[in-house]
């Protein structure tokens, strides 16, 4: 009988928690719509780029899997306080990153971090990629294939050498959910239909992706 | 009833350009599809001086405009290396493989975009 009573109890209590948290997405969808955010970012899956132009088109990254992709942490700081991730303009060569994101205050970006991180992806499986170090993947990532070419990265003693058209993988370990990596590596279109990355699937082993999945979210 | 048929002509009419669009959307053309995948590295003119190539890059990507050089160069060899990367033709591994992001057809028009930089023709076979 205590049993069922602690047990209701429990449930009661959860699905006030749930409410809670619900209400701070509805909060943060409604500031995301109200402070244009919508008019650079799309939240709303599945992809929508049908053509380079189309890519070319967006005035920021697309949002529809931001649950996935990032870190909570990172995220709720990082609308606070947004460094430039990328070290050129968005779609541009030749502009650099002005590093004039808006800016929100703290309860803003709780609430709107509440919803980004209710946009999910399927293809996204919890618990593939373990952050471990694996000299596969490093010797991948520096050596066999061209991922510093497109992408800054951090060496042991902190010096940072790379390329700037991909976005910086300095802060990797911080900033994006391991499993999000992978699934990124292993079926890159169905999150980015038209990228100036490569699609490495099919050309690496699909326990090399798991390698430099792992390489990448050790980054610091 | 004028107006609804006005409305339904206005509709069609918009209907065809917008499938227009996609249909030339789609069909990228070779400097498209260049500026994209290639400028990053091999620049917007092609003579080796994307962003990418920044103090650290240990190669120099080949002058496209170059056209002693690029004629050395047949059509097979330059297939070859953007469908399966510099290693493929003992090159360096920054030079990427290309062949599971882009189609053949991609590939051919890139070549041609190529000759059309160093207004040269590749050596045979
Ligand atoms: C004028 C266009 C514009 C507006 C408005 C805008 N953003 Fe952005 N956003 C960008 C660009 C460009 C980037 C890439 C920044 C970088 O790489 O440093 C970005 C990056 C982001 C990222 C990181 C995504 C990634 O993949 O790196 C998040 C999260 C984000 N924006 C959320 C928001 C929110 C929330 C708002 C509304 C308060 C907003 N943005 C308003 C253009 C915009
Ligand atoms: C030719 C340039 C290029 C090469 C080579 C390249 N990337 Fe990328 N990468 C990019 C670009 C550009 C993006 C952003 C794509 C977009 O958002 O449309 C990206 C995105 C990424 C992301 C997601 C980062 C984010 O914050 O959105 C990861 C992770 C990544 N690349 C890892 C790798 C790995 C690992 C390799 C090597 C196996 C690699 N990349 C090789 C250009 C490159
Ligand atoms: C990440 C940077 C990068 C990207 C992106 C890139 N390349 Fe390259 N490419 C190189 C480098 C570096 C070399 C030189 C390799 C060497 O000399 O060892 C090269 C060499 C070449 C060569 C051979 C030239 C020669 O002298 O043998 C061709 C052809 C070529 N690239 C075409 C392309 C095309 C077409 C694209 C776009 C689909 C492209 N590249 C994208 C870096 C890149």
């Amino acid at each position: 009988m205590r049993l069922i009573i602690s047990t209701l109890a429990a449930i009661g209590l959860s699905a006030v928690f749930a409410g809670d948290v619900r209400a701070d997405a509805a909060a943060g969808k409604a500031a995301f719509e109200a402070q244009k955010c919508t008019g650079c970012h799309y939240a709303d899956g599945p992809a929508r780029e049908k053509s380079i132009a189309d890519q070319l088109a967006k005035k920021g990254p697309e949002l529809w899997y931001a649950g996935s992709k990032f870190k909570k942490d990172w995220l709720n700081a990082w609308l606070q306080d947004p460094k430039p991730i990328r070290a050129l303009a968005y779609n541009s060569l030749t502009k650099k990153n002005a590093g004039d994101h808006p800016k929100l205050s703290g309860g803003d970006a709780g609430n709107m971090t509440d919803f980004l991180m209710s946009k999910t992806s399927s293809e996204v499986k919890a618990g593939t990629i373990k952050p471990k170090k694996s000299l596969k993947g490093k010797s991948i990532f520096n050596k066999k294939m061209p991922c510093t070419g497109c992408h800054q990265s951090a060496s042991k003693k902190g010096k940072v050498s790379g390329g700037l058209s991909g976005p910086t993988l300095v802060g990797a370990s911080k900033r994006l959910n391991p499993d999000w990596i992978y699934a990124y590596l292993k079926n890159p279109t169905h999150f980015k239909p038209f990228k100036a990355m490569p699609t490495f699937a099919g050309l690496l082993k699909d326990k090399d992706l798991k390698n430099v999945s792992k390489h990448v979210s050790k980054l610091k | 009833m004028k107006k609804m048929i006005k409305i339904t002509l206005l509709a069609a009419v918009f209907g065809l350009v917008g499938l227009m669009n996609t249909e030339t959307a789609k069909a990228a053309g070779a400097a498209e599809t260049f500026k994209f995948y290639c400028a990053q590295c091999h620049g917007l003119e092609g003579k080796g001086k994307g962003p990418n190539v920044t103090k650290d890059f240990p190669v120099t990507p080949r002058d496209f405009s170059n056209a002693k050089e690029m004629s050395k160069l047949s059509d097979d060899y330059i297939r070859g290396i953007v469908m399966d990367g510099g290693p493929s033709q003992s090159k360096s591994p920054l030079m990427p493989p290309w062949g599971k992001t882009i189609s053949e057809a991609d590939v051919n028009g890139l070549i041609k975009h190529l000759r059309g930089i160093c207004k040269c023709k590749g050596k045979a076979g």
